[in-house]
């Protein structure tokens, strides 16, 4: 059972976090992909401030565990999780989002911005890039994990079973898949023309280790990371979290128009209200 | 190691001294892996030895590549092993945005170069110079010497960047250079044979066949220059342009398509720096899939092997019969 106090700390975290993509998404004039940043932003949180161990002040530590966001376009998530972790400089990334010479764009960038471990941005393709990297932490014999965050919609890409058949062929126990289940692609939700389910049971059939949460209930995410196998042993795991996109702000939840977008100030605020009321609903007090 | 007693134009296989060579560097460099979508023929010795640094993920070449990207991030040098029309085109995206995009050290090492594969359209490689060349950060090598194989695949070992390896069957190419005696470079083409007529600019197993053009062409009194362009990316312009000088007449002969492959590369240059040869031609694959037969087959067919190579030559220089 995860620790109260822990989660409640979480909570705070992922408050001030959607805070946060709401007032940069209302502060940029182009289009932000909100609507999957809202979805990831609790697991982004566990993993960043709890389940990862990474370290901000030595971003080449062999130790630290790996992350890598194969769902690119969520990048501005990241970038706030991360700074809420000490990474990054929050009010640099707002200033200078999307912005010529910026590090910080819409799709991640390593070269550009130290602490990224892998630039992103084409869907499908993190999977295997994290296999490679669990292959080579196993071979030097290193106990860290490599956590790869894929959307749900990306694994309709071919490559992403290719690295999953892989992973469990080779017994890559050290490689954490993490899947925002929110149900929805770009332009369509599942089920209206493609079908992802059974979805767990298309990653049992793969071999790998399923642990099914909800993708919004921090004490979920907390149990999920707190009981992954060591990372030696011999099944890779993909946590499937059911979210929901845009959470948290009740025009953009489940709301095809958000995918990504841009807020006028009487939505910034009528999305603001939201996440007050959803903090308020789990007994939030900051 | 095969060690085979030098001569000009004898035979040995490139893909069995690519096996040798990757167990050799894996001795030495412990961040050597080699990996291949079921295509590890060559690899017999270094799965052998080196099981753990071996990676066989059956017929996914996206996923060759990808994991290949994230062996690089961590330090590792893979080589990938593959057929070249599955290894550049069924993971181009992968190799462009995993690979060339964060500039890592991938070494892709292609069989099949051109026409010949034997195996028809699906598995011919005709495009992947052009596909390959248009990659930001990739360089660009086609190379038919064995032992030149060799040396590259050493030198790459202090090159950060990601670089592809042309050849072509792999399993009976022409020694055409004595080991030890040539500094192979990236980025340089080498003088395969001296001459002031003309010359023939070529790259992997087309040198050899230049060459024997060059010999057709002596034999009737005219004087051919051949150029391994062995570096195709980055080109080796003072190499080029010296023969621009020094024979005027200029003759691109490669076993690619024509519009995309080093002859297109030779016409950038040429327009580049605003110097042009007083003739210039290309021969290679025109726009077509070439269907079946061996590569000597296919070259005679589509007007490539040496004889349409000599004659093209002679017509350069031969103005009068150009207009007759």
């Amino acid at each position: 059972m995860a620790n109260q106090k822990e989660v409640e700390r979480l909570q705070d975290l992922a408050y001030e976090m959607r805070k946060k993509l709401i007032h940069l998404c209302g502060s940029y004039e182009g289009p932000v992909h909100i609507g999957g940043d809202l979805s990831m932003t609790d697991l982004l949180i566990g993993l960043f401030h709890h389940g990862m161990n990474v370290n901000p002040k030595d971003i080449k530590d062999p130790a630290r565990d790996r992350f890598l966001l194969s769902k690119g376009h969520g990048a501005v998530c990241m970038y706030i999780a991360m700074s809420l972790r000490g990474y990054f400089d929050y009010d640099e990334i707002v200033r200078t989002y999307g912005q010529l010479n910026s590090a910080y764009g819409m799709h991640p960038c390593k070269v550009q911005l130290p602490g990224v471990e892998c630039s992103t941005g084409s869907l499908g393709q993190g999977l295997a890039i994290a296999v490679g990297m669990a292959f080579s932490a196993r071979l030097k014999k290193e106990e860290h994990r490599v956590f790869c965050m894929m959307g749900d919609g990306e694994t309709c890409e071919g490559e992403i079973w290719e690295a999953a058949n892989t992973a469990s062929s080779y017994r890559l126990g050290n490689l954490i898949g993490v899947v925002d289940r929110n149900k929805q692609l770009m332009g369509c939700f599942d089920d209206d023309y493609i079908h992802l389910e059974p979805y767990a049971d298309k990653w049992r059939a793969f071999n790998w280790n399923v642990v099914e949460i909800g993708g919004h209930d921090m004490n979920q995410i907390v149990d999920a990371l707190d009981s992954l196998p060591p990372s030696n042993c011999d099944k890779p795991t993909v946590i499937i979290a059911a979210t929901t996109k845009g959470k948290g702000v009740k025009f953009m939840e489940r709301n095809l128009a958000w995918h990504a977008g841009a807020l006028s100030e009487a939505d910034k605020e009528k999305a603001m209200a939201d996440i007050e009321a959803g903090y308020a609903q789990i007994g939030g007090s900051k | 190691m095969t060690r085979v007693t030098f001569t000009l134009g004898a035979i040995l296989s490139a893909r069995s001294v690519t096996g040798d060579t990757i167990v050799e560097l894996a001795q030495k460099h412990k961040n050597i892996w080699a990996i291949t979508a079921d295509t590890g023929s060559s690899l017999k010795e270094f799965k052998k030895e080196f099981p753990e640094r071996y990676i066989d993920v059956g017929v996914a070449e996206q996923n060759v590549a990808g994991i290949a990207a994230g062996l690089a991030l961590e330090g590792n040098i893979p080589f990938i092993f593959g057929m070249i029309p599955f290894m550049v085109m069924r993971a181009c995206e992968q190799n462009r945005t995993a690979v060339c995009y964060q500039d890592l050290p991938v070494r892709f090492i292609g069989t099949g170069g051109g026409l010949t594969s034997g195996a028809g359209s699906t598995h011919n490689a005709m495009e992947d110079i052009g596909i390959m060349k248009s990659l930001v950060n990739m360089t660009v090598l086609s190379i038919g010497d064995p032992n030149m194989v060799r040396d590259i695949m050493l030198l790459s070992m202090d090159y950060p960047h990601p670089l592809y390896l042309r050849l072509a069957e792999g399993k009976k190419d022409r020694m055409l250079y004595e080991p030890g005696k040539y500094d192979f470079k990236i980025g340089k083409g080498l003088t395969a044979r001296e001459g002031k007529d003309a010359t023939i600019i070529a790259h992997g197993e087309m040198v050899f066949e230049a060459l024997e053009a060059a010999n057709l062409l002596a034999a009737e009194g005219i004087d051919t220059r051949v150029v391994d362009m062995y570096s195709i990316k980055p080109l080796d312009k003072e190499i080029l342009f010296k023969a621009v000088a020094e024979t005027e007449n200029l003759l691109v002969l490669e076993d690619h398509l024509m519009d995309c492959g080093l002859a297109s590369s030779i016409s950038d240059a040429f327009a580049d720096e605003g110097i042009y040869p007083k003739k210039f031609k290309r021969l290679g694959i025109p726009q077509v899939y070439a269907g079946f037969g061996s590569g000597e087959e296919l070259r005679k067919k589509y007007g490539y092997d040496k004889t349409a190579a000599a004659a093209a030559v002679k017509k350069m220089l031969t103005p009068a019969l150009t207009a007759a």
